[in-house]
């Protein structure tokens, strides 16, 4: 999985690419954890390069949400291919996460 | 990619035969089944065609028959078994129950991505081949996560299946094929395997019978969460393989 990071807005940005699996969490959970022990609570996950996404790599997601909003933060996704978004209506966690077309929309919201 | 195409494939049933059917058996599926169909949905529905889903289930003890249900899919039908019979078993019921002119067995870990499956439609449609075979084994395949174990052991069936039953194909195991609806009822009629090298018995019979066999190169990854026993099952696959050879000599398979 491809996976780059910025910052913009004063929010950190992870941008994933390629299939988001099991096989390819370990690096998410950590810049999660990364962002939780720096005392960062508004994030953003890019998922424009994402084609498919698992139910770990969901999990991963919905644990890295809980813990921003239990200090008060979010995390917030942008920029979904459409097997990515159906996936999520299907397993209807569009309704818990808060999603964006694009990554200005994201990171606007949070400023 | 059209987001109305998927809604449109989600509520509204199709009327006439539709061209393609798509059967994924699905045996304790509850962690993978939702996000392959997710996947299978959104790129089929863009394809141009009327199209029906068929998830075989192959008597799950856990929600996956209850999380399928849920979904509200119009055009996705959801074959119940009391009974576990194995994929084998799964597979038969729901090439049996398809009405596509042609037809997809895809696994349900989405293990080769649906977007392959353009290739293989291709050579049913314009080359008028009977059966298109998702390959790991020709030029222009890419495998990804494979362990060097499972790498040593596909070389090795690959040598007996070819030397043994005359199969003309380098990869029978991979869990995406496709059949025109003849080849698909005709093959699947004549099945005695119920476990996971029913793939083996489906091509020896298609071989046998002559039918056209393209082998197609696909993108392939080990997904996460197989159920598959590796040291089992390729006990079950050498037993198989010789219950192949014996019914055969016993004139088992006769064609309807």
């Amino acid at each position: 999985m491809d996976i780059t990071h910025k910052v913009s807005n004063s929010i950190n940005i992870i941008q994933l690419g390629g299939r988001f699996d099991a096989h390819e969490v370990a690096p998410v959970v950590a810049w999660l954890k990364g962002q939780a022990e720096a005392g960062k609570v508004n994030l953003v996950v890019n998922l424009a390069g994402v084609n498919f996404i698992d139910s770990t790599a969901l999990s991963t997601l919905v644990q890295g949400l809980k813990h921003c909003r239990e200090k008060n933060g979010e995390l917030h996704l942008c920029c979904m291919q459409q097997p990515v978004r159906v996936i999520f209506e299907l397993t209807r966690l569009d309704k818990a996460f808060s999603i964006y077309t694009s990554e200005e929309e994201a990171t606007a919201f949070q400023a | 990619m059209s987001y109305e195409n998927y809604k449109n494939w989600k509520t509204k049933a199709i009327s006439g035969i539709p061209h393609l059917s798509i059967v994924i058996p699905a045996y304790n599926e509850q962690e993978r089944i939702v996000a392959t169909i997710g996947a299978i949905a959104s790129h089929v529905s863009d394809l141009g065609f009327e199209w029906e889903l068929l998830i075989a289930d192959d008597g799950s003890k856990d929600d996956t028959v209850k999380l399928v249900e849920e979904l509200g899919l119009v055009n996705l039908r959801l074959l119940k078994t009391p009974k576990n019979g194995g994929k084998g078993n799964a597979v038969q019921r729901g090439m049996i129950a398809s009405k596509g002119r042609y037809v997809l067995f895809a696994d349900a870990d989405n293990s080769t991505p649906i977007e392959e499956i353009s290739k293989l439609l291709a050579k049913l449609e314009k080359e008028n081949y009977d059966v298109a075979v998702g390959s790991r084994a020709v030029e222009g395949a890419e495998e990804s996560n494979k362990s060097f174990l499972r790498h040593l052991l596909s070389g090795g069936l690959r040598w007996i299946v070819k030397n043994v039953l005359r199969i003309n194909v380098r990869d029978t195991q991979c869990g995406f094929k496709m059949y025109t609806q003849k080849a698909a009822k005709e093959l699947h009629a004549m099945q005695t395997i119920m476990g996971f090298s029913f793939d083996l018995e489906i091509l020896f019979l298609a071989s046998k019978y002559g039918l056209r066999i393209a082998e197609v190169p696909v993108s392939w990854v080990d997904a996460p969460g197989s159920k598959v026993d590796t040291k089992k099952e390729i006990q079950r696959f050498l037993r198989d393989l010789v219950n192949i050879q014996v019914n055969n000599f016993k004139g088992v398979y006769r064609r309807m």
